[in-house]
């Protein structure tokens, strides 16, 4: 479904991602995990489109398209998802207005009728309800006054509404208490099916221990130094990156 | 019958014969302010940015019937009557309400020049629900034409109302100069809605004098023009008087559009709140500029003021200026005014879901403005003014499409 080859990027003249090769097919769950600085976020906006990333070798492969060419809404189209690490609230934009928009852009796109306001408030609900999320804050100003909680459920609603074939999930674990982190988790395992590939981009491995990944990479220094299965997450849990790094080094 | 076309300075008479001798008097004050100063020029501190020359040298020609039209019923309790009529019949009734003869300079051609407007009277203790709508018609001149409409709004004790004013206009090099004077009793309350549509040129004054525990909530909506100036003045004479002055303005193309406020603090346990948002695009000019006064012994004041710009173009220019000046003790103040253009992490954000970036930045263009259209309470106006936003935003059909 995905395939990055040797990608290399810069912001602001600095170079960041230094030569990623990375595929995923569908049905699996890859986790990229890393430390702060190592390019993790960088890769998760590159997938996604923003603007201020410049690619300067590589490519990136998505459904057999060039990916890197595509703008962010197309990208959606497609099926691209990216769960932010820190969701921007907008004021003024209520949530399930402009998910209805996006909705209904999306289904326009895949030749599929716009949902009416009855049928998508049914959805809606059922979303909702994957990560507890009230129906108020689905009402209100998109992340306007939501908790650091309710910010990163609304996140995994709107994929659940969006249903995409690639979910990016930037830092979805971050600043979430213990409770709140297994609704995230279990909302995202309901997720999890043989169509769809997740990239899940975590710090630190207490995530994976809800949502087991089928692969794991360490990205360091915006290169990909190690691979392998769920258990590599708990050997850097317990020795550390410096530990890894170290290994490497010649 | 319609007169020769003159100069707005030709068009004060040498002498005021007819009405009564108060008014007269207040006339004859207003002329002879004009006379000596002239109209605004760009020395003017009130008018730095705003230019009104290419109005000195206009012969303009003026209208007979000036008087705005009620749409709506007058309830029980609300009296609408002729200004020339109550000038003929009972003119000791308007004496000292009819002011303005020595203030801003068109306000004072107004006060020398207009003919006819409407008085609004609620009597004490009335509470009306249903908004009186007032339409200004432009009047019936050849181009360029000018119209003196004058209103003036009295709602007297433990009353409560709303009057939606609606400017229209459809021929460009009409001036309307319009001056609305508001009084409030002691604990009235009036809710004031100004619809600018005109495209061509208005000068506009709107005045409340509020007494104790009054409340004056003020909305202005300018959806452009080529000239189009507007002052709200309130002077907060009584005891916990409280104003709300809130307005949004678009210019676009070659649209030039002026806010002023005042907002006087007279007495103590007053408040006053401003919101002002402005979205400029194509070469427009906007320009706001609010200032509150806190005079001695007005303790215990609150004053907020914002004024916030959404620049959508390079050739576009804001000009803002909210200030206080405030010579008493114990008050609690803000102010604040930004200029900006759309935010790129709330567009990103909405094109991850799908929205295409074109819908996008219509919704987030919209969404700056809408929390001042939405303090329009009477519904069928706050959906006509949602329409005419987005009739006027780049894409705005799309955002009505998408909800």
């Amino acid at each position: 479904m995905l395939k990055i080859e040797n990608l290399h990027v810069e912001v602001e003249g600095s170079p960041i991602l230094k030569g990623i090769d990375l595929e995923i097919q569908a049905g699996e769950v890859h986790a990229i995990m890393g430390p702060n600085g190592s390019g993790k976020s960088t890769l998760a906006y590159v997938l996604a489109g923003r603007e201020g990333y410049e690619v300067t070798k590589g490519r990136v492969t998505y459904k057999g398209q060039d990916l890197l060419e595509m703008s962010p809404e197309a990208r959606a189209a497609e099926g691209v998802f990216l769960g932010f690490q820190y969701p921007v609230a907008i004021p003024g934009v209520s949530n399930v207005y402009f998910l209805k928009a996006a909705l209904n852009a999306l289904r326009k796109h895949r030749g599929e009728d716009p949902l009416d306001a009855i049928d998508f408030m049914k959805l809606s609900k059922e979303k909702a309800a994957l990560v507890q999320l009230s129906d108020e804050l689905t009402k209100r100003s998109v992340n306007e006054g939501f908790s650091g909680g309710e910010k990163k459920r609304n996140e995994i609603y709107q994929m659940a509404m969006l249903e995409p074939s690639l979910a990016v999930l930037d830092e979805t674990d971050s600043g979430l208490d213990i409770d709140a982190l297994k609704v995230i988790a279990d909302g995202l395992n309901t997720l999890r099916s043989p169509e769809r590939a997740m990239l899940v981009i975590t710090h630190y491995q207490r995530l994976l221990d809800y949502i087991v990944p089928d692969v794991v990479h360490v990205l360091i220094d915006g290169q990909i130094v190690r691979t392998g299965d769920k258990d590599l997450a708990k050997r850097l849990e317990a020795e550390g990156y410096a530990e890894v790094r170290n290994a490497m080094q010649p | 019958m319609t007169q020769q076309p003159q100069t707005l300075l030709d068009s004060i008479p040498a002498s005021f014969d007819t009405g009564p001798q108060w008014l007269r008097s207040v006339r004859k004050s207003a002329a002879e302010v004009l006379r000596e100063r002239g109209l605004p020029d760009k020395k003017t501190e009130e008018w730095r940015f705003t230019s009104v020359r290419p109005l000195v040298a206009t012969e303009f020609a003026r209208a007979d019937a000036e008087a705005p039209k009620l749409v709506s019923p007058a309830p029980k309790g609300v009296t609408v009557r002729s200004l020339r009529q109550v000038l003929e019949q009972e003119p000791a009734r308007l004496e000292g309400r009819l002011a303005l003869g020595e203030s801003e300079h068109f306000a004072a051609l107004n006060t020398a020049l207009f003919t006819e407007g409407l008085w609004i009277h609620v009597a004490a203790g009335v509470v009306v629900e249903e908004p009186l709508q007032l339409i200004h018609e432009p009047p019936k001149t050849t181009e360029p034409g000018v119209s003196y409409p004058r209103v003036l709004v009295t709602v007297e004790s433990g009353s409560e109302a709303t009057l939606i004013e609606t400017y229209p206009g459809e021929n460009p090099g009409q001036l309307t100069n319009s001056v609305v004077e508001v009084e409030l009793g002691r604990n009235a309350k009036l809710n004031h809605v100004r619809i600018h549509e005109n495209p061509g040129l208005q000068v506009g004054r709107v005045e409340a004098r509020q007494e104790a525990d009054s409340s004056y909530r003020s909305v202005v909506l300018t959806l452009g023009g080529a000239l189009l100036r507007f002052d709200v003045r309130a002077l907060l004479q009584g005891q916990g008087a409280e104003c709300r002055l809130d307005g949004a303005y678009l210019v676009d193309g070659n649209d030039h559009v002026d806010h002023h406020t005042v907002v006087e603090h007279q007495a103590p346990r007053c408040q006053s709140d401003q919101t002002y948002r402005g979205i400029a695009s194509g070469r427009g000019t906007a320009v706001f500029d609010g200032v509150v006064f806190v005079h001695r012994g007005a303790q215990k004041t609150e004053a907020h003021q914002e004024n916030r710009n959404l620049l959508l173009s390079d050739t576009a220019t804001v000009h803002t200026k909210p200030h206080l000046e405030i010579d008493t003790d114990d008050v609690i103040c803000s102010h604040g005014a930004t200029v900006g253009s759309l935010d790129e992490s709330q567009l990103f954000y909405l094109r991850t879901r799908g929205i295409p970036e074109e819908l996008a930045r219509a919704m987030l263009t919209y969404a700056f403005i809408e929390e001042v259209v939405d303090r329009v309470s009477h519904e069928p106006t706050r959906d006509r003014l949602r329409e005419a936003v987005l009739a006027r935003i780049p894409a705005g059909e799309a955002v009505r499409g998408a909800s």
